[in-house]
């Protein structure tokens, strides 16, 4: 049988059993004979094929150690990174990097890269994917799926001599040798294969050429939604109504009784500015106003009366406003966080208006000059005597940012007491930058400032001394051309 | 594979009975454990407080009891898996299911005390404990339907008669088969398995939740009784090696147990280590998330001073270090190793229990050394779990010498000698 197959290569030689103890004796007796490249096949798993192959421990559990550690490594870092550096975002109130929330993704990732690594490791230390083998060719071995085993002793072996191996499996128990030859079937690949693979390709750019087409065309349908829910996300915004509560506000107001965190102000002094204990003896009755409307505002209904009692002639509202006892410091202590902390609360709320140096030319109120509201009042320039601390104390100051004045809007609603005063705290600040002298500022940013100048001077200088230049020599064009 | 079965052993055999060295030691055992027990209930109840020697009993209590209901677990999932691996140390783990007998009758001074009210260790049941603790009447009227001490009692006879029905049953039906080598006998038992499965399921879910978590009684975790359940098993599992591995060492058996068994039973135990934590780790995860003061203040309490370290000896000591351990195969194959990391973990079962029980003993102490009853609490509670244990050693090495210590007439026998891994 094997002489007319002599000329083809010959890749091994395969012996078939019929149960699994003469093939385990006879993987013994080839092992024992110095072979080591060779293969045992069965219908099912076999246990101590292993041992009786002399087949050595495999690598893969290191493979899939290293894929798991790649994949909690790779976990870890991606979530790290995502939530902690790159977008960081509070979830839960929890920290940035909160190991206990990345826990599930980084068992889930151990598991699947380890998994990657025993099933892609598997197949690289097997050479799959693997698409023939020789030993295909035999006309015995489709039974290995059924109930034969067998045994194969590759040519490549550095032992290997075609007569000794087929005489080492005659002496097992073996009815059936057989040498393995080259496939001589044709190695084209049959032309239905192409057909089917070339149209399938084909087909599976339809859905990119369908993306690719809506991307840059434009529809009068509405878009479909495959997540509704997370599209119209039934969470309310600010300022928007719910059928929810009785009173149809999303914002809830506080539960009666409780404060918010940060809002746990200390008297009414410092909420309204005024000096509660003068006030007490020059008007009790709108000092017990006051009372009354702070306690109610702590009681969950929103501060709507103005701490200032609104009156009809202007005249009298400012005697009330000057009659008032108003605090002549900020009871908040200033620090450098705290005229920061005004700073950045002015430029939000006041700049608008008032412009960030306080001059009251903003973009609001430049846009109102410039289309001649009517009914526009130019905001104060903060820079005037009759806004200075000696005329307009700090708690006035601060009443008029909670209250607001002539068509400035109050806005307590907005910006916590504490920032309030600390916007006080700033308007301090900018007014004295005003008529600051080089002896107002701390010795060792003089320094600093005088350089600025001297550059700012020089500039200027360059700039003036440029246009000078550009003047003669157009006045010299000038005359030549007369 | 039954392609080269050693011949199964006739039933006069003599091996797998237990030698005379081992018989000796069970009433030392049994009387030197009682005196432990005793001794550190003592010494807990007098030397620290009464409620401080009742916790470490119970918690010697709860250590041994979940080893037991482990084993049980162990036995019927062999049952309803139809495993053959396993048959050579099957006998070990039903002679420890089978001590959940003498479990009940250690359950009564629990009971007793919760009874008499003296000394009694679950809050619930002092009157004063919802004013005191601000919870709304209307709360604490449906908590105390359920918490109620009679109906506490009651639940626990229902308890352990499920758990000593199932105990007695298939531990008879495969003693009975020592003698008979009737193959009837498995098939009923694995028909039995089953149903038996999900009632020992809920039984010990329920139980962990009366006996160990209303300790904290405004607490919940649905999740708890599966929390223990994964400590009890893991246990097992490591009680079965080490049990094993000593009989062997002594003489009950020989090389009926292979390297392949203790290599079957690491692969169990590495998983059930992993097991362990994921259940731990889960819960923690929910209520860390959830951030609900009531679900929260339970960890609270084990995030600080002696707890807060026993927390990250669990955590390191009890999941990262024995799950290392135990992840090569060269490992799993040594006999010897695999007998040192089941004691290791059997060590570090007793310090997950105690850890879920003593804190609530004096709660929001701040786990300082008072709360562990200082030096002499440690040795109590120490002293009445290694009491406990040494009774129930001393238990089953005496019905062990009544019959063989491995299931020698099982059908599936001669399967179990041949078993290979590789």
């Amino acid at each position: 049988m094997s002489d007319d197959k002599n000329e083809k290569k010959v890749h091994g030689i395969v012996a078939e059993y019929t149960s699994v103890d003469t093939l385990l004796d006879a993987c013994r007796r080839v092992r024992d004979a110095g072979y080591t490249k060779t293969d045992a096949y069965t219908p099912f798993a076999v246990h101590g094929i292993d041992k009786a192959l002399g087949i050595k421990p495999t690598v893969l559990p290191w493979i899939v150690l290293g894929g798991g550690l790649a994949g909690l490594a790779t976990a870890l870092a991606m979530q790290i990174w995502m939530n902690g550096i790159n977008y960081p975002y509070i979830i839960s109130g929890k920290p940035y990097i909160s190991l206990p929330a990345f826990m599930p993704v980084a068992f889930e990732l151990t598991v699947l890269f380890a998994s990657f690594g025993a099933f892609f490791g598997m197949w690289a230390l097997n050479g799959l994917p693997r698409f023939s083998n020789p030993i295909f060719t035999d006309p015995r071995f489709d039974r290995v799926t059924d109930d034969r085993f067998f045994l194969y002793i590759d040519a490549k072996d550095k032992s290997f001599n075609q007569a000794g191996a087929e005489k080492l499996l005659r002496d097992t128990e073996t009815e059936y040798i057989n040498t393995v030859v080259d496939d001589d079937t044709s190695t084209v690949i049959p032309k239905f294969l192409i057909t089917t693979l070339i149209t399938v390709i084909a087909l599976s750019f339809i859905p990119l050429l369908v993306v690719a087409r809506m991307r840059v065309t434009t529809s009068s349908q509405p878009r479909f939604h495959i997540f509704p829910d997370m599209d119209f996300s039934p969470a309310r915004d600010a300022q928007q109504t719910t059928s929810l509560f009785a009173d149809n506000r999303a914002m809830r107001p506080d539960v009666p009784g409780t404060v918010a965190r940060g809002e746990l102000e200390e008297d009414l002094d410092y909420l309204t500015g005024i000096d509660m204990e003068s006030l007490t003896r020059l008007d009790a009755d709108r000092a017990k106003q006051l009372v009354r409307t702070y306690a109610q505002a702590e009681n969950g209904e929103p501060e709507n009366s103005d701490a200032t009692p609104k009156t009809d002639a202007p005249a009298e509202e400012k005697s009330v406003m000057d009659t008032t006892p108003w605090l002549k410091n900020n009871p908040v202590e200033i620090t450098k966080d705290v005229v920061l902390k005004g700073q950045e609360q002015f430029n939000i709320y006041c700049a608008t208006c008032h412009g960030r140096d306080g001059r009251g030319n903003g973009l609001v109120n430049q846009r109102a000059q410039q289309i001649m509201a009517s009914s526009w009042i130019p905001p104060s320039s903060m820079h005037q005597e009759s806004l200075y601390a000696e005329q307009y104390p700090d708690g006035k100051l601060f009443n008029t940012i909670s209250n607001g004045i002539r068509k400035m809007p109050g806005y307590a609603g907005q910006i916590k007491s504490k920032d309030r005063w600390s916007i006080v705290a700033y308007v301090r600040a900018l007014q004295q930058s005003q008529n600051a002298s080089l002896d107002d500022v701390p010795k060792d940013q003089q320094a600093e400032l005088k350089a600025k100048k001297a550059d700012v001077e020089k500039a200027l200088a360059e700039q003036a001394e440029a246009e000078r230049k550009k003047e003669e020599e157009r006045a010299a064009k000038a005359a030549e051309k007369e | 594979m039954s392609n080269h079965a050693p011949a199964i052993k006739p039933a006069d055999d003599p091996a797998f009975t237990l030698p005379a060295t081992l018989s000796a030691l069970s009433i030392p055992l049994c009387a030197g454990g009682l005196l432990a027990l005793v001794g550190g209930w003592a010494l807990g109840s007098f030397g620290v407080d009464v409620q401080f020697g009742m916790s470490a009993y119970l918690t010697a209590f709860i250590y041994c009891l979940t080893i037991a209901l482990g084993a049980m677990f162990f036995v019927l999932i062999q049952h309803i898996s139809r495993a053959g691996w396993s048959i050579v140390v099957r006998r070990v783990a039903e002679l420890m299911m089978v001590m959940v007998v003498p479990m009940a009758v250690l359950f009564l001074p629990i009971v007793v005390t919760l009874w008499t009210g003296e000394g009694t260790i679950y809050k619930w049941d002092d009157p004063g404990y919802a004013e005191h603790h601000h919870i709304p009447a209307e709360v604490w009227a449906n908590k105390t339907i359920y918490l109620e001490s009679k109906f506490f009692a009651a639940r626990a006879v229902i308890y352990f008669a499920i758990w000593i029905a199932l105990a007695v049953y298939f531990f008879r039906g495969s003693v009975t088969q020592d003698e008979t080598g009737e193959k009837k006998i498995t098939e009923r038992m694995q028909k039995w398995s089953a149903p038996a499965l999900i009632i020992l399921a809920l039984s010990m879910s329920f139980a962990m939740f009366d006996w160990v978590m209303t300790l904290a009684p405004m607490w919940f975790s649905t999740m708890f009784g599966v929390y223990m359940f994964s400590g009890g098993i893991l246990a097992a599992h490591c009680a079965v090696a080490a049990g094993t591995y000593l009989l062997q060492k002594n003489g009950a058996m020989r090389d009926e147990v292979t390297v392949e068994h203790y290599h079957d039973l690491g692969k169990y135990i590495f998983g059930f280590v992993f097991f362990w934590i994921y259940i731990g780790f889960s819960q923690y995860l929910l209520i860390w998330y959830g951030n609900i003061p009531e679900e929260t203040i339970w960890y609270w309490h084990r995030q600080l001073g002696v707890w807060g370290a026993l927390s990250l000896v669990l955590v390191f000591l009890h999941w990262i270090l024995p799950f290392i351990g135990t992840m090569s195969r060269h490992v799993r194959r040594q006999p010897t190793l695999m007998f040192g990391w089941s004691v290791y973990i059997l060590i570090l079962h007793f310090i997950d229990v105690y850890w879920c029980v003593m804190p609530e003993v004096y709660e929001g102490s701040g786990g300082t050394l008072a709360a562990v009853g200082g030096g002499i609490g440690i040795v109590a509670s120490i002293l009445c779990a290694v009491g406990m244990a040494a009774l129930m050693i001393g238990l089953i090495l005496r019905i062990a010498g009544q019959t063989r210590v491995a299931a020698s007439r099982d059908p599936r026998f001669g399967e179990s000698l041949a078993f290979e891994n590789i």
